[in-house]
């Protein structure tokens, strides 16, 4: 029994030492450093200061901070744009899943294939992809110029359509892989049941498929959301000044403004954003997958 | 059973469509990495192979638009990046598969009192926007005195890295069957004989898998690393990313398309592997 312990010990303290120092460490020194004083020349003064957090929510009154509305106004627009990518993801991805659902298995195993492979090559020049197919002289305007719709090339880059876009392009495979999952899971039985009983197929659909994919819309819905929000390649990339999301300015704050408390205090933000979705996921939705797992 | 009514046609174009639309992207660089004009390499001029070969020094490249400088000196930068991410996932591999391996082994055949936390807080890292890892990262080297360099951006990759080793290993370890480990302990093997004799082997293809998706992912990061990397330690992502930053080079599409060819013979071997392994 003890050889046991010293045993779970080896296999456990790895993790725990590993996480604990560098995982751990780095999120405690952010919170710190998000109420710490910014210094003149980039520094960080060992001050209490609660100004950093002022700046973005409203009650720096001028005197030593201002507050500036833009910080709240581009976090909301990047939720707004993260919101927007996971509803595309959805409805671009929610017809193809029932589709592959009913092909031969080994179709099936190889549309899953197709679904990941993208995923496993470079992120950056999947973005640069985009980057040529969007631009003024690039494919789309010379596809839609070639056939006379437009006149003058669309400016597609460097806009906020552009970046949710890339986004859409990039999660694809997270919000493919939950949804198939319980898409695949489907019982039949149930859907022809509503048939039998004269529900129309919308009927059937919004009152016995939805609910049942629930989960898997929900799974995927936070994996996309996740990684969206607080992103800042694909809005550096494709975004441009109007594309701005709230990573970009953490960004900025680091590598430009050299204000680390302050980019601490926006990273604590979209944190706390991401933790808020992460909870009401671990309990609102999971819970309600449970309650319509146990019909 | 009654019939099922098959899909609309509709459905199954659409589909088809959505496939192409993920392939597209990559498709495009493929054939503009073939493209011969230097000004703007959107539109199509006429077939080359110049951007291969200069990107391997075996030929200068446009000398005309006095550019030429560029390609030399970036094929060098070009190898110094690759050298290093090679370098990083490396190293960020081994260790991520120790650890995450170890964990998910501790997870499914002890029963402790954290087990439930641990389960949670290996999640943590994989959903902690990469972004904000970074920062952190960058602020506790920096606070801490480290020079940021080639073991930051290892140390950085291995801190989420090993939550995805320990999820595909722990996928791995529900399959088996503790019973043989029970038999070997039995029949008088110790722990650690049991280990590596009957454990190991059954969950070789889990951590093969963790390990392949290690690699491809550290080989990759580029958020993370962006924040951590020192002024001499540039990796691939970055050194691509900083080429689109400064405008666009034609032979970007040569490298690219190397780069695209290269992840998608290694991720095709190991899906295609996996999926036979299932059957």
């Amino acid at each position: 029994m003890r050889r046991q312990r010293l045993f779970l010990l080896g296999l456990l303290s790895p993790v725990t030492l590993y996480l604990g120092v560098f995982f751990f460490g780095p999120l405690a020194i952010i919170a710190v450093f998000s109420v710490l004083e910014p210094g003149l020349y980039g520094g960080v003064e060992w001050n209490f200061y609660h100004w950093n957090y002022g700046r973005i929510f409203g009650w720096a009154d001028g005197v030593v901070e201002w507050y500036e509305p833009v910080y709240l106004k581009i976090l909301f627009r990047s939720m707004l744009m993260a919101a927007f990518t996971v509803i595309a993801c959805l409805i671009l991805v929610y017809p193809v899943t029932f589709w592959v659902s009913r092909l031969p298995q080994r179709a099936q195993l190889f549309f899953m294939f197709l679904i990941t492979l993208p995923f496993f090559t470079s992120l950056i020049i999947r973005l640069y992809a985009w980057l040529v197919i969007l631009k003024p002289s690039g494919l789309i305007n010379d596809v839609l110029l070639g056939i006379g719709l437009i006149e003058t090339p669309l400016d597609m880059l460097f806009t906020r359509f552009a970046v949710v876009l890339g986004m859409v392009y990039v999660m694809i495979p997270f919000m493919f892989l939950p949804v198939y999952s319980s898409v695949e899971r489907l019982d039949r039985t149930l859907i022809e049941a509503s048939g039998d009983l004269g529900a129309r197929g919308w009927q059937t659909f919004l009152k016995v498929i939805l609910p049942q994919t629930l989960p898997g819309i929900a799974g995927g819905s936070v994996l996309v959301f996740i990684p969206s929000v607080g992103n800042f390649i694909i809005p550096d990339v494709l975004g441009g000044a109007k594309g701005l999301m709230i990573g970009n300015l953490v960004e900025q704050q680091f590598l430009d403004a050299r204000n680390w408390p302050f980019g601490a205090a926006l990273s604590m933000v979209i944190m706390a954003v991401v933790l808020t979705v992460m909870l009401i996921y671990a309990t609102k939705i999971v819970r309600a997958g449970q309650r319509i797992g146990e019909v | 059973m009654r019939k099922i009514r098959p899909w609309p046609l509709t459905l199954t174009l659409y589909s088809l469509l959505f496939f192409c639309f993920i392939y597209l992207p990559l498709v495009v660089v493929i054939v503009f990495s073939f493209n011969s004009n230097v000004l703007d390499m959107a539109s199509w001029e006429s077939f080359t192979f110049d951007w291969y070969l200069g990107l391997f020094g075996l030929r200068e490249v446009a000398p005309s638009q006095g550019t030429s400088a560029i390609y030399v000196e970036s094929t060098d930068q070009l190898l110094n990046a690759l050298k290093n991410s090679l370098i990083v996932a490396t190293f960020t591999t081994i260790i991520s598969t120790t650890i995450g391996t170890a964990t998910a082994i501790a997870m499914a055949r002890h029963r402790f009192r954290l087990r439930g936390t641990y389960q949670g807080v290996m999640m943590l890292p994989m959903m902690m926007p990469d972004i904000v890892l970074g920062i952190g990262l960058l602020i506790f080297f920096i606070t801490l005195g480290f020079k940021l360099s080639l073991l930051t951006i290892i140390i950085g990759h291995c801190t989420f890295l090993s939550s995805y080793v320990f999820i595909v290993v722990q996928a791995r370890m529900a399959g088996l069957d503790p019973a043989l480990e029970e038999a070997s302990a039995d029949l008088g093997a110790n722990e650690w004989v049991t280990f590596r004799k009957v454990l190991l082997p059954q969950l070789m293809p889990g951590v093969v898998g963790g390990a392949m998706l290690a690699f491809i992912i550290s080989m990759d990061d580029l958020v993370i690393t962006y924040f951590i990397a020192g002024t001499d330690s540039t990796t691939l992502p970055m050194f691509i990313f900083s080429m689109i930053r400064r405008g666009v080079k034609p032979e970007i599409n040569a490298i690219a398309t190397l780069l695209i060819l290269a992840s998608l013979i290694i991720a095709g071997a190991g899906l295609y592997l996996r999926s036979r392994r299932v059957e």
